[in-house]
């Protein structure tokens, strides 16, 4: 009986000091969508294979997540975006409707998000080069 | 003769006896009076069962005591101070094992210098086994830091420099200290007395841990520091005291954090307070 708030005293401890992992779980997903929702993210530049193309200071694309989980852009697409980890990457998958009314789906690796800067890329359908996205929010 | 000696003594003998009844009597009315007092008193059912009813917490409690003081005997002298410090601090960031896809500014978010907080608590001062003079801090910080990140990143040409991971620069924890105090040959030791200190202290952080603190487990509530300082004690009414604390995270962590802290504060003597 001597031993029960001895036993006590370190199960506490213990449950308090291992609790900090749990706080951990699925942060990064959460942590990425929280750094992409309510801002409007400009496209600054693109890179396929060794061509660079730059619109800074021109009218350029751009695209808006809110935090309701859909999704705007100024090509008048509108639909839903969510986050996902794909074997430790993690990518961006949109579905939208087209003005038309036709389903537009496309998902891109986020190879960097911040809360100013974001780097998208895709390899489209049939090539094999790499199309990287520079985005600024504003 | 004999006669007289006779008739006399059980005379003296009388009056004595007499005064003692006297006496016994005004004892037993006084203890009368006391017994009616007494019971004039309104006890409460509870009063009463614990007036006459062995009391378990209570025996608990003196259990409890006479063991602390049987296993603190060696520990004596103890006075009990209040503190208040104020602090500068800056947290070294190593954010080398983190891999995620997030991105901080560094010129934003990177700030080598220390920034100030406070903290408040209380301490115990006490000499052990007559020999070792010690002290045993117990405090509250609240402490804002300097974030200075070790590695930098880049992804040419179009992003400058960044880091992976953010750290918290606000963040109150709790804190203990146990310092052990060598009094240094300076003044006049009968009226002041100068210390040279030093010891190991605990902090857990007991503020919410921001998002950007938890990716890849790099959160870490505990930290453990160790402490060099100096100190003044103007005869036993304040002391007056600068700490250097050099803190690491207490388990492994994917971004091992150094902190450094200098704090400057005072202690009164709790007795002269209250």
């Amino acid at each position: 009986m001597k031993k029960l708030p001895i036993l006590l005293l370190i199960s506490t401890l213990t449950l308090t000091l291992s609790s900090c992992n749990k706080e951990v779980a699925n942060t990064k997903i959460e942590l990425i969508q929280s750094k992409l929702i309510n801002k409007t993210w400009y496209l600054d530049y693109t890179i396929t294979g060794s061509v660079t193309k730059t619109f800074l200071g021109q009218s350029t694309y751009f695209i808006s997540f809110f935090k309701d989980g859909s999704t705007k852009d100024s090509d008048g697409l509108t639909g839903i975006f969510s986050v996902v980890n794909n074997n430790g990457q993690y990518e961006l998958v949109v579905s939208t409707k087209t003005n038309n009314g036709n389903n537009f789906n496309y998902t891109h690796l986020i190879e960097s998000v911040g809360d100013v800067k974001m780097i998208q890329s895709y390899t489209a359908a049939g090539q094999t080069v790499k199309t990287i996205l520079y985005f600024t929010s504003k | 003769m004999n006669k007289f000696k006779n008739t006399l003594m059980p005379r003296t003998k009388k009056s004595d006896l007499l005064k003692s009844y006297n006496r016994l009597a005004i004892i037993l009315m006084l203890i009368g009076i006391n017994i009616t007092m007494l019971s004039a008193q309104d006890f409460t059912t509870k009063q009463k069962d614990s007036a006459f009813l062995r009391n378990p917490n209570k025996e608990k409690t003196e259990k409890i005591k006479k063991s602390f003081a049987k296993a603190f005997k060696d520990f004596v002298g103890n006075d009990l101070y209040l503190l208040g410090t104020l602090d500068l601090s800056k947290q070294n960031i190593n954010d080398n094992g983190i891999t995620n896809p997030l991105n901080y500014l560094y010129n934003s978010v990177n700030s080598n210098s220390f920034k100030p907080g406070y903290s408040a608590g209380f301490r115990i001062d006490g000499v052990y086994k007559e020999k070792l003079s010690y002290s045993l801090i117990f405090g509250v910080n609240r402490i804002t830091t300097g974030n200075n990140y070790l590695n930098k990143y880049n992804t040419a040409p179009f992003i400058e420099d960044f880091t992976h991971f953010k750290a918290d620069n606000k963040f109150t924890t709790l804190s203990i200290a146990a310092h052990f105090k060598k009094l240094l040959p300076i003044s006049d030791r009968k009226k002041y007395k100068f210390y040279a200190v030093a010891g190991p202290s605990f902090d857990y952080k007991i503020s919410k841990i921001g998002n950007d603190n938890l990716v890849d487990g790099s959160s870490n509530r505990a930290l453990i520091n160790a402490d060099l300082g100096a100190e003044f004690n103007n005869n036993g009414y304040y002391i007056l005291f600068a700490h250097y604390k050099l803190g690491t995270n207490l388990f492994n962590s994917a971004v091992p954090v150094q902190l450094n802290r200098f704090e400057i504060g005072m202690t009164i003597k709790a007795k002269d307070l209250f």
